[in-house]
C-alpha cells in the first residue's frame, strides 16, 4: 500500500501548506477539519453569528439527495452532508472530508479509507463505516434510486464492493485500477439510521427509497453531518437551515464553522424577480450572468451595498456548435464529415465578438474539454482556435467545390441545392438568442443560409441526443478530471449526439469503432486507456493528447468559456464565487457576517 | 331546486370523463418524455430512466395508464402520484390551494368592488368628461398585461426604496407564525398582486355592467318607477342594478377557472406560492397524473362556476326561478 495523499513531488508552497494542515490534523485524535490557507481567494477570520439568505430557483422535489435529480435539492443537500472528500476551494485538489486520510494499493484496485473521528450526526448519532458502507450498496448502488449512480459503481458487471473493516475503516475493492475513483468518493454520504427503513437492507423495496424525505417530511428526521441543518420548509417559499451544532469543520484560529448561525433559500424563479429582490435587500447574494452584469455593476459603482465579483472558472459551461455528422440530409452530412467544412466554419465564427457583445467582455477564450482555468489538465490550444477570418472562410469553402452557382448569394451544393442549415439553440436563454443571430448573420456573408430553430433549452441535449439536428448551440459543464467527462467527449459514449452513428445499440456495448473517423479512434482509446491509467503524469499526457487532437478535428467547436459572476451584499465577508451543485465544493461555511 | 341542482351535478359527471380523456390524450401526444429532463446529469444513464419508468408505470401503454389512474380516482378518489414531487398530487395541490384561493378571491373581489361602481356611474354620466376618462383608464388597465403592470409597480417600489418587491411576505415572516406584524406584512406584499390582476379585470367588468345598465335604463319599469315618484337611490338599486347585474353572475361563474390558470405570469413574476406555476412545470416537464389533475380542476370549477352562477341566479332573479 502506498499513501498517494501527500504529493511528494510537489514543491509549491501551497501544496506544501496542505501538507502540513495534514499532518497537523491526522495527529489529532478527535480531529475537526481546520480549512484554511485561502488567504489568496481574500478568506479572513471571520466572527460567528448572524445569518444569509440565497436562491433557490425552484421549490425542491424531495428533500433526500438520491431521491430525485434535482439542482435545487442539490443546493440544500450540498449544505446538509458531506462526502469522504472534497475540492480545495482554490486548487480544486481533492482533501479530506469525512474521510481523514486514505490508501490506494498498489495494482490500484483497493480504497482504504480511515474516517474522521469523533463526527457526530445533528442528531448526535455517531457517524461510522456502516453509515458510509450503507450509503454506497444501499443508496447509491441501488438501480431503483432515481438520483443513484449504480452504472459508476459496477465495473465489469459486477457492484463496486464496501466493507466496513472497522468502525472507522472503509474498504473499497475495484474490479479494475480507477485513477478517477476518488472524484466519486465525494458522493453526499446518507444516515444509516434514518434511512435504513427505506432501504432493501431493511426490508422495504428497492424502489421505496425515493420515498423518503418527501418535502413535508419533519425537518428533524433530515439528518446530516454538513455544516447546516434543515429547520424548515415553507412549500413554495423558503427552505431555512440552521447552524448544525456537530459540524467538524474549524477555521484557522479553530473557530468552530459555518460562521453564520442561519442560511435561509428563498424561492423565486423569476431571474427579474431574484435580481429585484436581491436589489431590494432581501436576498444577499446572486449569481448572475455576463448579460445582466452592467446593470448591476452601474448600481454598485453609484454606491449600492453590494458588490459584483467576477471570478475564473474550471466549473460553468462553455457554449459550443456542433455539426450533425448523421444530418439526415445526406449531402449535408457528408460535408459536416468534412473537416475543411469545420475549420472553414470556425473561421466565420467571430469569437471575441460573442464574447464582447453578448456576454460584456466577461468570458474568455475556451479550451477543448476542459477548462483553461484547469491546472491539472489544460494544455493551451488557443493556436487551433484560429481566427475570424470571413475571406479564409469563403475561400476554404470555395475550395471544398461549394460555389453560388444559381447567383443568389447562397452557396450551391453538389446536387444544386442551396447551403442551407438549420441551427438549434435555445430561445430561453440570456445569451443563445444573440449568439445564434451573430453566427447567422457572419455565415450568411460567406454564403450559408442559416436557419434559426428555436427550442427550449431543457429540450437541448434531447433534441441533440435524437440526431434530430444539423447544427446546434448548446453547452455541457467543464469538470476538473477529463474523466468525469468521457460520456460526452470520447467517441460513441452516451452523450456524443453529434456523431451518433458510433453509438452501441445497447447500453455497455462496445460502440461502433469501424465507422470512427482516425481520430475519433485514437480518442476513444485514450479514454480508455486513461481511464485504468494510475499514473498521474501518463494520464495528463493521455488527456493533452486528446485535447490536441480535439482542437484540430473539431468534433464540436467550442466559442468561448464564461466568467463566473456572482453579487454579494456587502454585510458579508469571505465570499468565494459558488457556482451551484458541484458536490465536494461548498465555500459557503466560510461566510460571515460583518 | 334540489333537484335541479341534483340534475345538473350528475349532468357534470360525463362531462368531465370525456374532458379528463381530452386532457390525457393532449398531454400524451407532447413529444418526448418525463425522463428527458435529467439527461444532462452525469448520474443518468438509459437504466435509471428504464427504472424510472417502471416504478412510474410509464413503462405501460397510454390506455392503461388512463384506466388506472381512473380507477384510482373513482375508487379511492386518488388522483395520482405526482411524478416530479413524488408525493399524491392532492397533498401538492393542497399545500398552495390557500393561497390561491385567497388571492383569487381578493382580486375578483376588488375588481368587483371598483368596476360594478364605476360601470354603474359611467352608465349614468354617459357623456361626462369624467366618464370617458374612466372609460380611457379602463381601457389602458384591459390592454397592460397583469404581469406587466405587476412589473411597473415593483421598478416603482424599488425605486422608492421599498423591498416588498415580491413573495408573500418578507423573508423573516415567510415561516414565522401569525402575528400582527406578519398580518401588516402580508398586506404590505398583497396589494401588488391584488392591484395588478384586479385592474385588469376592472375594464371588462366595468363596460359589461355599464351596457347592461344602459340596456335595463331604457326599460319601461324604470321610467315607470321614476314616473311614480321613487328616489333616485331606489330606481337605481332596487329597480336598474338588480337587474342590471345578472350577466355579470354569469361572467363570475366563468372566472372561476382563472383560480388556477389565470395567474400564471403574474405568480412567476411575483413569485407567489400558487397553483399556476405547478400547472406550467407539470405540463413542460410531463408531469402527467399533475397536469391531468389540475386540468380537471380547472374544468371541474368550470362546471361548478355555472352551476353556482345559476344558483346565485335563481336568487338574484325571481324569472330564472319561475321559469
Amino acid at each position: 500500500m502506498r499513501p498517494i495523499r501527500l504529493p511528494a513531488r510537489q514543491k509549491s508552497a501551497l501544496s506544501a501548506l496542505v501538507c502540513s494542515t495534514l499532518a497537523l490534523s491526522l495527529s489529532a485524535s478527535a480531529a475537526p477539519k481546520k480549512v484554511s490557507g485561502y488567504e489568496s481567494l481574500g478568506v479572513t477570520a471571520g466572527k460567528t453569528g448572524g445569518g444569509a439568505t440565497l436562491i433557490l430557483g425552484d421549490s425542491p422535489q424531495s428533500l433526500n439527495y438520491y431521491g430525485a435529480i434535482d439542482n435545487n435539492l442539490g443546493l440544500i443537500s450540498q449544505q446538509l452532508f458531506d462526502g469522504l472528500v472534497e475540492f480545495n476551494y482554490a486548487t480544486y485538489k481533492l482533501e479530506p472530508a469525512l474521510a481523514e486520510s486514505w490508501t490506494v494499493s498498489a495494482d490500484g484496485k483497493t480504497y482504504t479509507f480511515k474516517l474522521r473521528q469523533g463526527v457526530k450526526w445533528s442528531d448526535g448519532e455517531p457517524f461510522t463505516a456502516d453509515d458510509v458502507v450503507f450509503t454506497y450498496e444501499q443508496i447509491i448502488e441501488n438501480p431503483e434510486a432515481r438520483a443513484g449512480d449504480a452504472a459508476t459503481f459496477t465495473q465489469n458487471g459486477k457492484k463496486v464492493n464496501f466493507e466496513a473493516v472497522d468502525k472507522n475503516t472503509v474498504r473499497v475493492t475495484l474490479q479494475k485500477p480507477t485513477p478517477a475513483f476518488l472524484l466519486q468518493m465525494r458522493n453526499f454520504i446518507m444516515p444509516k439510521h434514518k434511512l435504513i427503513k427505506f432501504s432493501v437492507e431493511g426490508g422495504a423495496k428497492a424502489a421505496d427509497l425515493n420515498n423518503a424525505w418527501p418535502t413535508n417530511v419533519a425537518p428533524a428526521e433530515v439528518v446530516g453531518t454538513g455544516p447546516f441543518k434543515l429547520n424548515s420548509y415553507t412549500a413554495g417559499q423558503k427552505v431555512s437551515l440552521v447552524r448544525n451544532p456537530n459540524s467538524w469543520k474549524v477555521d484557522a484560529k479553530g473557530t468552530k464553522l459555518p460562521y453564520l448561525d442561519t442560511l435561509d433559500f428563498l424561492i423565486i424563479r423569476d431571474p427579474q424577480a431574484q435580481v429585484a429582490q436581491f436589489l431590494a435587500g432581501n436576498v444577499d447574494q446572486l449569481n448572475i450572468t455576463g448579460a445582466q452584469f452592467p446593470d448591476l455593476k452601474q448600481k454598485e459603482v453609484a454606491g449600492a451595498p453590494f458588490k459584483v465579483v467576477r471570478s475564473t472558472a474550471l466549473f460553468g459551461s462553455p457554449p459550443f456548435v456542433a455539426f450533425n455528422f448523421d444530418a439526415k440530409d445526406a449531402a449535408l452530412a457528408k460535408l459536416f464529415s468534412n473537416l475543411k467544412f469545420r475549420v472553414a466554419a470556425q473561421s466565420a465564427l467571430n469569437r471575441n465578438r460573442l464574447i464582447e457583445t453578448v456576454y460584456n467582455g466577461l468570458a474568455g477564450l475556451p479550451g477543448h474539454g476542459v477548462a483553461p482555468a484547469n491546472k491539472e489538465f489544460y494544455v493551451n490550444t488557443k493556436g487551433s482556435l484560429g481566427s475570424f477570418d470571413l475571406a479564409a472562410a469563403g475561400a476554404a469553402l470555395d475550395a471544398l467545390g461549394l460555389k453560388d452557382t444559381d447567383g443568389n448569394g447562397v452557396r450551391n451544393l453538389p446536387g444544386g441545392k442551396d447551403l442551407e442549415i438549420s441551427l438549434t439553440y435555445g430561445t430561453d436563454s440570456s445569451v443563445y438568442p444573440a449568439i445564434a443571430t451573430i453566427i447567422q448573420n457572419d455565415f450568411k456573408a460567406v454564403g450559408i443560409k442559416v436557419n434559426l430553430q428555436g427550442i427550449l433549452v431543457k429540450n437541448l441535449l434531447s433534441t441533440g441526443l435524437s440526431g434530430n439536428f444539423e447544427m446546434i448551440l448548446h453547452a455541457f459543464g467543464d469538470q476538473p478530471d477529463p474523466e468525469l467527462r468521457r460520456p460526452i467527449w470520447q467517441p460513441g459514449g452516451a452523450l456524443y449526439y453529434w456523431h451518433r452513428s458510433l453509438q452501441s445499440a445497447t447500453d455497455g456495448a462496445a460502440p461502433n469503432i469501424a465507422k470512427m473517423f482516425p481520430w475519433e479512434k485514437e480518442i476513444y482509446s485514450i479514454f480508455e486507456t486513461a481511464a485504468v491509467t494510475p499514473d498521474r503524469a501518463q494520464r495528463k499526457a493521455l488527456y493533452t493528447r486528446w485535447q490536441l487532437l480535439f482542437a484540430h478535428n473539431l468534433p464540436v467547436i467550442p466559442l468561448l468559456k464564461p466568467e463566473n459572476i456572482g453579487a454579494v451584499s456587502n454585510k458579508y465577508g469571505n465570499y468565494v464565487y459558488n457556482l451551484g451543485v458541484i458536490p465536494g465544493y461548498n465555500p459557503v461555511p466560510l461566510i460571515y457576517q460583518k | 331546486m334540489l333537484s335541479f341542482i341534483l340534475r345538473r351535478v350528475l349532468g357534470m359527471l360525463p362531462t368531465l370523463l370525456v374532458i379528463s380523456a381530452v386532457c390525457f390524450l393532449v398531454i400524451k401526444l407532447q413529444p418526448g418524455s418525463f425522463t428527458d429532463q435529467y439527461l444532462e446529469d452525469p448520474r443518468f444513464t438509459r437504466e435509471t430512466a428504464a427504472a424510472i419508468s417502471r416504478q412510474l408505470g410509464l413503462d405501460q401503454p397510454p390506455v392503461a395508464q388512463y384506466f388506472h389512474w381512473l380507477g384510482g380516482v373513482l375508487t379511492r378518489f386518488d388522483f395520482g402520484y405526482s411524478f416530479l414531487q413524488n408525493r399524491p398530487v392532492v397533498t401538492v395541490i393542497g399545500e398552495l390551494l390557500g393561497w390561491t384561493v385567497f388571492i383569487a378571491l381578493l382580486t375578483l373581489l376588488l375588481s368587483w368592488v371598483i368596476a360594478v361602481p364605476l360601470g354603474i356611474y359611467t352608465a349614468f354620466n354617459r357623456h361626462s368628461a369624467s366618464s370617458q376618462v374612466i372609460g380611457v383608464l379602463g381601457y389602458l388597465g384591459l390592454a397592460i398585461p397583469d404581469f406587466l403592470a405587476a412589473l411597473l409597480i415593483v421598478a416603482v417600489v424599488l425605486r422608492l426604496g421599498g423591498t416588498n418587491v415580491g413573495g408573500l411576505f418578507s423573508p423573516k415572516y415567510i415561516d414565522a407564525p401569525w402575528s400582527w406584524a406578519r398580518v401588516l406584512d402580508l398586506l404590505n406584499h398583497l396589494w401588488i398582486p391584488v392591484v395588478a390582476v384586479g385592474l385588469e379585470g376592472v375594464a371588462g367588468l366595468m363596460r359589461q355592467m355599464r351596457a347592461s345598465m344602459l340596456d335595463v335604463l331604457g326599460q319601461d319599469y324604470v321610467r315607470t318607477a321614476r314616473a311614480k315618484g321613487a328616489p333616485q337611490r331606489r330606481v337605481i338599486w332596487r329597480h336598474a342594478v338588480r337587474n342590471a347585474i345578472n350577466p355579470l353572475i354569469s361572467l363570475a361563474g366563468l372566472s372561476l377557472p382563472t383560480l388556477i390558470s389565470g395567474t400564471i405570469i403574474i405568480s412567476i413574476v411575483l413569485n407567489l406560492p400558487t397553483i399556476g406555476p405547478l400547472l406550467y412545470d407539470s405540463l413542460v416537464n410531463k408531469d402527467q397524473y399533475m397536469a391531468l389533475t389540475l386540468l380537471m380542476f380547472s374544468a371541474a370549477l368550470l362546471l361548478l362556476g355555472n352551476l353556482l352562477a345559476d344558483i346565485a341566479l335563481a336568487w338574484a332573479d325571481p324569472r330564472v326561478r319561475y321559469s
